[in-house]
């Protein structure tokens, strides 16, 4: 059940959300009780449908304080099944939520949408600059899922989330794969569901990483040049995912790489399985650089980074140029820093033309 | 019982009532104690070793606090 505060006007409301800690330092609408009815009625779902728990406060997930959470966020009521589905996701136990919030690492959900609720929802970008300021959808339900970790889950900087320093992600962190420009299957086509099917996969990410490859077509080695330096940007020895030789992380592959790489023949499959290979180390090496942490190995002198090339998300988002982003992870918890991915249910989203999100008057 | 360095003593608190057990034995370490050395940690070892043991004892739960 939600708490019903008083405030003599918005200003103040705002201050006092900020006082208590609610907000995630920017300015946020205020959650009115229409305003939050309003996206409650959005989402088809009653408002006291319970959707788990959110820990490490152990706070109840209900759908009229997800509605709260996507308020506040800025979020249009046409979010919120992507809200919704983003937060059911880092819910399930295999995301290891309560570790997530709590570790000293950096890490912050990183959501990828797929399927028809990328334009039904949104619509949400995965073009140039798609993890950047400039997209409505984008900004405001990761920031939605992340006001519901601070105010469910009771993520506190400092005194429950321990990150650190954290990372910019950490206020949002969506976008969508680019399904129609994209040579290789759709990642949730990969991960077991139909194309027509929308699908929310969150997984727990570091800030994007750069990785620079200029493509040279009469090199008959291209692609492999491109596979070696995003598997030196993915796994690089001062990652957790090197050192503790396992967790799942993200490959966003822009137009042109993927390009390159499916010019070569290669689909989704084969691609996650080089960069596996590739993504090796010297036991000798992270013993001599991190002894504390670099498990004693059998005779094998080169350990792998991942457990499976499963474990390599790879998406194709942003627009075409030299540039590819991969995101390393924490890696730690019980279940080894695995994606979570869930259904979006938008046939029970209730369309509310015409009207505006943040004060319900007609537009 | 826990051993809860200092710089993480909110976070233990924090823990221990939401999971609904405040009164949760903890001794409080200095921050850091990994990496900090063998001997370091030899030396921390033996000055929270009582408090430890009066806090699995059950004779001062939580109050048993060692600022090192």
């Amino acid at each position: 059940m939600s708490t019903l505060l008083q405030a003599a006007d918005e200003h103040a409301a705002l201050e006092a959300l900020h006082a208590r800690g609610c907000t995630d330092g920017l300015p946020v609408i205020i959650p009115t009780a229409p305003r939050v009815s309003r996206m409650v009625l959005a989402s088809g779902m009653d408002a006291d449908m319970v959707l788990g728990t959110m820990g490490p406060a152990g706070g109840v997930a209900t759908v009229q304080q997800v509605a709260v959470a996507a308020v506040m966020a800025g979020c249009l009521p046409d979010y919120m099944p992507v809200v919704i589905a983003a937060v059911k996701a880092v819910i399930d136990p295999v995301f290891d939520l309560t570790e997530m919030q709590s570790t000293t690492h950096c890490t912050a959900p990183l959501i990828i949408v797929n399927g028809p609720a990328r334009h039904n929802c949104g619509p949400i970008a995965s073009g140039f600059g798609a993890l950047g300021p400039g997209f409505r959808a984008n900004a405001s339900i990761g920031r939605a899922l992340r006001l519901t970790m601070i105010n469910i889950g009771g993520a506190r900087p400092g005194e429950s989330d321990m990150a650190l320093l954290g990372h910019p992600g950490k206020f949002t962190y969506c976008l969508a794969e680019d399904e129609e420009n994209s040579p290789f299957t759709p990642l949730h086509v990969a991960l077991g569901f139909a194309a027509e099917d929308s699908v929310v996969t969150v997984i727990g990410a570091e800030a994007p990483h750069s990785v620079i490859f200029s493509g040279n077509a009469d090199d008959p080695l291209n692609h492999e040049h491109l596979l070696e330096l995003l598997a030196i940007g993915l796994t690089n020895l001062a990652t957790n995912n090197a050192i503790l030789g396992n967790g799942a992380a993200t490959v966003v592959l822009n137009p042109e790489h993927a390009s390159i790489l499916a010019g070569a023949g290669l689909d989704r499959q084969q691609v996650a399985e080089k960069l596996y290979a590739l993504c090796v180390h010297s036991t000798a090496e992270m013993a001599r650089l991190v002894p504390g942490f670099a498990r004693a190995s059998s005779s094998s002198t080169t350990r792998h980074s991942f457990q499976s090339p499963a474990d390599i998300l790879i998406l194709m988002a942003g627009g075409s140029g030299i540039y590819s982003m991969v995101m390393p992870s924490w890696c730690a918890g019980a279940h080894r820093n695995s994606p979570s991915s869930v259904k979006v249910e938008a046939d029970q989203f209730c369309e509310l033309p015409g009207l505006s999100a943040t004060t319900g008057k007609p537009t | 019982m826990a051993l809860v360095t200092t710089d993480y003593w909110p976070q233990g608190d924090f823990v221990a009532n939401s999971l609904g057990m405040p009164g949760v034995p903890r001794v409080k370490l200095p921050h850091p104690v990994a990496g900090s050395g063998v001997a370091n940690m030899r030396s921390i070892a033996r000055q929270v070793l009582p408090a430890i043991i009066q806090a699995l004892a059950g004779e001062t739960p939580n109050a048993a606090l060692q600022d090192s």
